[in-house]
C-alpha cells in the first residue's frame, strides 16, 4: 500500500481543517455541549497550530532546494555554473559528481554550519527577496559574500575525507585552514568557484536526460 | 452569568472567517513555487491564521459581569 506524500498529507490536513472551521462557522451552536466545545477549541486552535508548523517546515524545506534559488533572475548564471565543464570549478565539479546533494546545491555550500547558521541564511534570504522585488538588484557579476568564505563549511565534509587528509598540501596547512588564516577558494589552491563574469569562455557539460 | 451565546457565536464567526482566510492563503503559498510565497504564507496567511486563533481564546474569556458574579 502507498503511503500519502507528507505534502498530500499536509495539504489533506489544511482542507479538513478549513471544512472543520466552516462547518463550526455556519452552525455555531454545535459549541454549546462539552463535546462541541472540545471540538472547536482542536479546530479553532490545536489543528490551525500544527497545520501552520507543517506549512512553515514545508516552505523552509522547499527554500533549500536549489531550482527555488536560481527561480530568481539575478541567479540564474550562479545555477549554470554547476554546469561548466571544468573540473577546476569547484561549485560545478561538487555538483556534477553529486558530491553534494544535487538538489540542494546552493543551500548545502551557503549555510554556515554553525549553532543558527540556517536560521542566519534564511534571514539573509528575506532580504534578498526584499531587494529582488522592492530594491535595486545588482547584477549578478557584482554580487558579493557578506564575508569572506568560511573554510569551515568545506571541512565540514572534508574534515576526515581520505582523499583530502591524503593531500599532503592540506596535511601541513591544516592549521592555517582550520583557522581560515588560508583560504581554500583565495589563496589560489580552489580559486574556480562561479565566476560568472567569464561564463560566455567556458564550455558547459549536458547531462544525458 | 457567563459570555452570552449570541457575543460567543459572533466571535466564533469571525475567528472561523479569520482562520478559513488564513489556511486557504496558506494551501495557496504551498501551490506556488517561488520566493515571494513564502512572504505571503508568513505575511498573510500566518498573520491571517494568528488573529483567528486570538479571536477565538479571547472568545473563551468570561466577560467582566461574569468574573463579578
Amino acid at each position: 500500500m502507498n503511503l500519502p506524500s507528507p505534502q498530500t498529507l499536509l495539504y489533506g490536513m489544511l482542507l479538513l481543517n478549513t471544512v472543520l472551521i466552516a462547518r463550526v462557522v455556519v452552525f455555531p451552536s454545535v459549541t454549546a455541549s462539552r463535546e462541541g466545545k472540545i471540538f472547536a477549541f482542536v479546530t479553532f486552535f490545536i489543528l490551525p497550530i500544527l497545520c501552520g508548523s507543517m506549512a512553515a517546515s514545508e516552505h523552509i524545506e522547499r527554500s533549500k532546494q536549489a531550482k527555488f534559488c536560481v527561480s530568481c533572475h539575478i541567479m540564474e548564471p550562479y545555477g549554470k555554473s554547476l554546469y561548466v565543464d571544468d573540473p577546476s570549478y569547484i561549485p560545478a565539479q561538487h555538483f556534477q559528481n553529486h558530491r553534494i546533494p544535487v538538489n540542494e546545491a546552493c543551500y548545502t555550500c551557503h549555510t554556515d554550519y554553525a549553532l543558527y547558521g540556517g536560521l542566519r541564511a534564511k534571514l539573509r534570504g528575506l532580504r534578498h527577496i526584499y531587494i529582488e522585488y522592492l530594491g535595486t538588484p545588482p547584477s549578478a557579476e557584482k554580487i558579493k559574500l557578506y564575508t569572506p568564505y568560511n573554510n569551515r563549511e568545506c571541512l565540514h565534509c572534508h574534515l576526515g575525507a581520505r582523499s583530502f587528509e591524503g593531500n599532503p598540501i592540506h596535511l601541513t596547512l591544516m592549521e592555517s585552514l582550520k583557522s581560515n588564516e588560508t583560504s581554500c577558494v583565495t589563496s589560489g589552491c580552489h580559486d574556480a568557484v562561479h565566476d560568472v563574469t567569464n561564463q560566455a569562455k567556458v564550455k558547459f557539460w549536458s547531462p544525458t536526460p | 452569568m457567563k459570555i452570552s451565546e449570541m457575543g460567543v457565536e459572533r466571535a466564533l464567526r469571525l475567528s472561523g472567517i479569520f482562520l478559513i482566510l488564513g489556511l486557504s492563503v496558506e494551501i495557496v503559498s504551498l501551490l506556488w513555487e517561488r520566493p515571494l510565497a513564502f512572504l505571503l504564507f508568513a505575511g498573510v496567511g500566518g498573520t491571517l491564521t494568528f488573529l483567528g486563533i486570538v479571536i477565538y481564546l479571547y472568545s473563551l474569556l468570561p466577560t467582566n459581569h461574569a468574573t463579578k458574579g
